[in-house]
């Protein structure tokens, strides 16, 4: 705390001087108006205390002075007479307070004291004037900050009122609806985007109640008439800090280009499947008739060699069926459509269409499955391939007269289906490539055994494209096992 | 012995489902498209019909459907021969679509000779 104690008085000076010292303040002193207004414009002042009778300047006067020069400036009269009037006058001029000549040492700390608690609240206003005008300026900057991104996003956003009226859309979703000049603030989502799928979507999203969890709807979905901008769609539900849903959030994310991508690569996948596996179709037709003695007899050595032909022919066919299959999962096209799926069922049924294979090497099933296992949402195809390549594995690498062991259970919100054989094995080196395209293990085992080494990159996209996952463990000359985890879905 | 009208744009696959159908004495006879194949279904009266389904002109499906639609072709019966990508899918998919289009049976390419052979056979039961 400064003071500046203004006095013709020497007494009164170094009186206030002294009491005021004591207390811990800084105190300064002048003699008349003019050299107090000198100290007072080096700055620091808080507290003048001002006598009003003085040679010189007056006291009212320098009071004037100082409520125009330093209005923060707490003043302090002090008066001879002790009148009501001067003092009035003073207040009325902007004094804070006043004291009367003379006065006790109490009487001068009481004064000041008020003054100075004056000041620290004063202060403290003023702090929190500042913090307000900060955190205000804070908030519109954010604002208009995050107002800024969402208009720049290539993907179109779309925010709803929980009646599933338009509050917020940027720039990118206004070009999907193509209606840039009408503004669509205030309309229901169906009056803008006249698109069922998408209202259907909102409206499912707006009626979670507070106890579903917090996630979203994702949804493919066409513009134009026949559709020919496709969008996948993720609406998620806006919540307050008790979960009650005041809205929704829908963002589009441009696919039409993928679209294309994709029927490029159908359309590839088609010519290839034609184009390829015809004429090796043909060839190995033609190769079979004399392998199976349609015209005329052959000798052994013939055989042998076309028997040869023959399973190289078999293995070039499955390598372009698995190559079709896996590129049609990387355009994400084998998910055809997903249904209802009992798993038992198909295990069995490719069971019977390996067994004669297994009979060859006298290989037994064995086959527990969760008597209440769930059904799975998933696809029909899908499941099949997974099913066929995983135990055809399991019947080509192994031993001769072993076990394939099946086994089918419920995980919580997944099915666990684990496949087992007790053949050859994985070696640890080989372990973490298994799944890797065009990898195969080579051994003197392996030579024999036609493969692609797309098999079980295969079974990995197709368990991914379900959202589930495979794993495997495997010891040499012991046997390998698979554990598929698949989700049941809604 | 039986007369079957055999339909593939390959040649090549023509001629081996012939060699197989001849050694059981069959008569074989050969078309080369699907528009083909129907004209000789209607002209020849064949006791059964191997039908492929990838062809440029007409495809089996259809083939299949037009014959099944025609009061004199209707009760012959047909095999689908198809040659989709992959094994597994194809008995579901093939399946399907026979189901679709009333093929009385189908089989993947290639076939063992001797396979198409008892199909045919039991084909001609029918």
């Amino acid at each position: 705390m400064h003071i500046l104690v203004v006095d013709d008085e020497k007494i009164i000076r170094d009186g206030s001087e002294r009491i005021l010292t004591k207390e811990g303040w800084k105190v300064e002193t002048a003699e008349n108006g003019e050299v107090g207004l000198g100290l007072l414009q080096r700055g620091g002042v808080q507290i003048l205390l001002l006598d009003l009778m003085m040679p010189g300047i007056r006291g009212m006067e320098v009071l004037k002075k100082v409520r125009d020069d330093y209005p923060k400036l707490i003043v302090i009269v002090i008066t001879g007479y002790a009148t009501i009037d001067n003092a009035v006058e003073a207040l009325k001029n902007g004094a804070y307070d006043f004291i009367s000549k003379p006065f006790t040492p109490d009487q001068l700390r009481i004064v000041v004291r008020r003054a100075e608690d004056k000041l620290k609240l004063e202060h403290e206003a003023e702090l929190l004037r500042r913090e307000r005008e900060r955190s205000l300026k804070d908030i519109a900057y954010e604002k208009s900050r995050t107002l800024t991104i969402i208009n720049q996003m290539a993907d179109g956003v779309l925010v709803t009122d929980k009646n599933g009226f338009l509050v917020l859309h940027n720039p990118a979703a206004t070009r999907v609806f193509g209606l840039e000049k009408d503004s669509p603030l205030g309309k229901h989502i169906f009056d803008w985007t006249k698109s069922k799928e998408l209202t259907q979507m909102v409206e499912s999203v707006l009626s979670m109640g507070g106890s579903n969890p917090p996630q979203g709807m994702t949804q493919e979905l066409g513009w134009g008439d026949p559709p020919n901008i496709f969008f996948m769609a993720h609406t998620a539900p806006v919540r307050n800090e008790e979960g009650e849903v005041l809205g929704s959030v829908t963002i589009f994310n441009d696919v039409t280009w993928f679209k294309k991508l994709d029927q490029m690569k159908s359309d590839f996948v088609e010519m290839v499947s034609h184009e390829l596996r015809s004429p090796l179709s043909s060839v190995r037709q033609l190769i079979a008739l004399i392998t199976d003695r349609f015209v005329g007899e052959i000798n052994e050595k013939q055989q042998e060699l076309l028997n040869k032909v023959l399973a190289r022919l078999d293995g070039l066919l499955l390598m372009i069926n698995n190559l079709l299959d896996l590129s049609r999962i990387e355009a994400g096209g084998l998910i055809q459509q997903t249904e209802k799926i009992f798993l038992p069922e198909i295990i069995q049924s490719v069971i019977e269409l390996i067994t004669p294979e297994a009979d060859k090497k006298n290989l037994h099933f064995e086959v527990t499955c969760d008597q209440q296992l769930c059904t799975i949402h998933a696809d029909r195809q899908g499941m099949e391939t997974i099913c066929t390549n995983l135990l055809s594995n399991a019947v080509k690498y192994n031993q001769e007269s072993g076990k394939v062991i099946i086994n089918a259970q419920n995980r919580g919100e997944f099915v666990e289906i684990k496949i087992a054989d007790t053949g050859v094995g994985i070696s640890k080196v080989d372990l973490p490539r298994i799944f890797d395209k065009f990898f195969r293990i080579r051994t003197e085992y392996t030579r024999k055994v036609i493969g692609s080494g797309l098999g079980l990159p295969l079974v990995k996209a197709i368990i991914e494209a379900h959202l589930g996952t495979i794993t495997v463990e495997s010891e040499s000359e012991k046997g390998t096992t698979f554990t598929v985890l698949l989700p049941r879905g809604i | 012995m039986a007369k079957i009208l055999v339909v593939d744009d390959d040649p090549d696959l023509v001629e081996s489902v012939t060699v197989s159908l001849e050694k059981k004495n069959h008569i074989v006879i050969p078309a080369y498209g699907g528009i083909e194949g129907l004209e000789k279904a209607k002209k020849e009266k064949p006791d059964a019909i191997i039908l492929d389904v990838m062809m440029p002109d007409k495809n089996g499906y259809e083939v299949c459907k037009e014959l099944k639609a025609d009061p004199v072709c209707q009760d012959i019966p047909i095999l689908l021969l198809t040659a989709v990508a992959s094994k597994i899918s194809t008995t579901t998919y093939t399946h399907r679509m026979g189901m679709e289009t009333e093929a009385d049976d189908y089989v993947d390419k290639p076939v063992e000779p001797k396979e198409l052979v008892r199909l045919v056979e039991r084909l001609l039961k029918k």
